[in-house]
């Protein structure tokens, strides 16, 4: 009775782990763009559900070029294109542009304190050629078949694949 | 390549003016350039009378046998230098390839200066390698292919005409693999391809000549390559088009493909890049001059569809990505 009583104890102690456990490993997602969810991971599989853009998700598998995904309401298969990986946002392009009107891309008065080496536009405008760099950099040229032979050595094989094109959604 | 011959031609026997005129008014009517329409004749003019006489008589055709890409550094070098004492000849309405390499090579050249090679030579090697292959797979397989890691913490990558193509330290440490590096350089060798830069800078050029030549300030060193470009390598510090980004995401990824790498690895590097904050730094220059990585990723999605659907084996390559030194 004692034993089993320190089981259940036991359990019940672990269990908060295992659901933190479980929380971790599903990595949060959020919608591209809105889709289909599939219940298998085929083009042709059933609907399950769907999503819309910017809806927050989680990821609970990758197989191939699928996700499994959970929404509030239904789980299922989605193209994997069709989903932003890590913390959901809102696509903010304002603060994009603030970062970048803050930051060291800005008019030139902020400067770098970090001591990081950043490669910032007043970076670039003030550059001067280099001859030597430019000379070491030409003499890594490689042959076409130097390529190749590097190719066969990881047993990459050339495949026919035509260059994709503009997507009719594709807003440029 | 055309003015040079014309005015060889030209020169040799005054007889011909009158072909090369009517040449020229063809050529100006066959320009589908509508904008730099009356500014091309004028350009020829000026050019013909600045550009003095070409000792060696070049063959009417467009790319002679001594036009092969340079392989070794050395031509290559050779091939700079002899831009460099012909520059007043640079044709910016048809660059040749080996002008689009010098120009290139200055560009390149600026932005190593502001961030030199990484001391690694495996590393550079191993770049080299992974790229080599996959520009083999592009429409510009006989370029002098050359890449570099750069000594930056920034997050970015570039490409000069003539397949100059570099990429930050800062990005590859962001790299989980040999895809996916090549899905990163296989976008840099579209923009090439492309001819995206090049084609910023001929417009602009064109357009100052012109200008230039119309007020009467027309200038022996406006067709300079460093004049044309800016100060340093500001240019590459300027955008694109975004068309012109989404368009180098969607080649990249498919000679990514066509070279035997998964698919999906440009994506991959997208939404890592998706994922950096904003406020950092470090993307602060490749925020401002590309559509945001979500963007990109959705242009990219509604380009791919169902096409992936049948490649299967694509590589990864982990094993074998260079790790860099710490």
């Amino acid at each position: 009775m004692i034993k089993n009583l320190k089981h259940i104890l036991i359990t019940i102690a672990l269990m908060p782990m295992l659901h933190a456990g479980l929380s971790i490993a599903a990595e949060t997602g959020s919608a591209l763009k809105n889709d289909n969810i599939r219940a298998e991971p085929y083009a042709d599989a059933k609907i399950a559900g769907s999503f819309s853009r910017g809806d927050s998700l989680e990821i609970l598998k990758k197989q191939g070029a699928w996700l499994q995904v959970k929404t509030k309401k239904s789980t299922g298969w989605v193209r994997l294109l069709s989903v932003k990986r890590g913390i959901a946002t809102t696509t903010n392009k304002t603060a994009g542009a603030l970062a970048v009107a803050s930051g060291r891309a800005g008019t030139g008065q902020v400067v770098s304190t970090t001591g990081v080496r950043g490669l910032s536009e007043q970076d670039l405008k003030a550059a001067k050629f280099n001859e030597t760099e430019i000379k070491t950099l030409e003499s890594y040229t490689l042959s076409a078949e130097q390529g190749r032979q590097f190719a066969n050595a990881g047993n990459l094989k050339a495949i026919v694949f035509a260059n994709l094109k503009a997507g009719k959604g594709d807003s440029k | 390549m055309r003015i040079i011959v014309k005015k060889t031609q030209s020169n040799s026997a005054r007889k011909n003016l009158l072909t090369t005129t009517l040449l020229a008014s063809l050529l100006s009517v066959l320009s589908l350039q509508s904008v730099a329409f009356d500014l091309k004749g004028a350009l020829k003019d000026a050019v013909q009378k600045e550009i003095g006489q070409k000792p060696e008589p070049t063959t009417p055709t467009e790319t002679p046998s001594t036009n092969t890409p340079p392989v070794d550094a050395a031509s290559a070098n050779n091939t700079a230098t002899s831009a460099e004492t012909a520059q007043p000849a640079f044709n910016w309405k048809n660059p040749s390839k080996e002008e689009e390499i010098a120009l290139g090579r200055e560009i390149a050249g600026n932005l190593l200066g502001a961030a030199p090679l990484v001391k690694d030579a495996a590393l550079q090697k191993y770049v080299n390698s992974v790229g080599r292959w996959v520009a083999s797979q592009s429409e510009r397989p006989d370029l002098p292919w050359r890449f570099g890691v750069i000594e930056s913490d920034d997050l970015n990558a570039f490409a000069a005409p003539g397949g100059y193509i570099m990429l930050t330290k800062g990005l590859y440490r962001k790299l989980a693999n040999e895809a996916q590096l090549a899905g990163v350089l296989g976008h840099e060798i579209a923009h090439v391809v492309k001819k995206h830069q090049l084609k910023v800078l001929q417009k602009q050029q064109l357009l100052n000549m012109s200008a230039g030549f119309l007020s009467g300030k027309y200038a022996k060193d406006n067709n300079l390559i460093s004049k044309a470009i800016g100060s340093g390598a500001e240019i590459s510090a300027r955008s694109l088009d975004k068309s012109a980004e989404y368009e180098a995401d969607r080649l990249g990824l498919s000679y990514a493909t066509r070279a035997g790498y998964e698919p999906y690895s440009l994506a991959d590097v997208l939404q890592t890049l998706g994922q950096t904050n904003k406020n950092d730094d470090s993307v602060a220059l490749l925020f401002k001059t590309h559509p945001h990585p979500d963007e990109r990723l959705v242009a990219l999605s509604d380009a791919v569809g169902s096409k992936l659907d049948n490649i299967k084996n694509g590589k990864t390559l982990e094993n074998r990505f260079y790790q860099l030194k710490p």
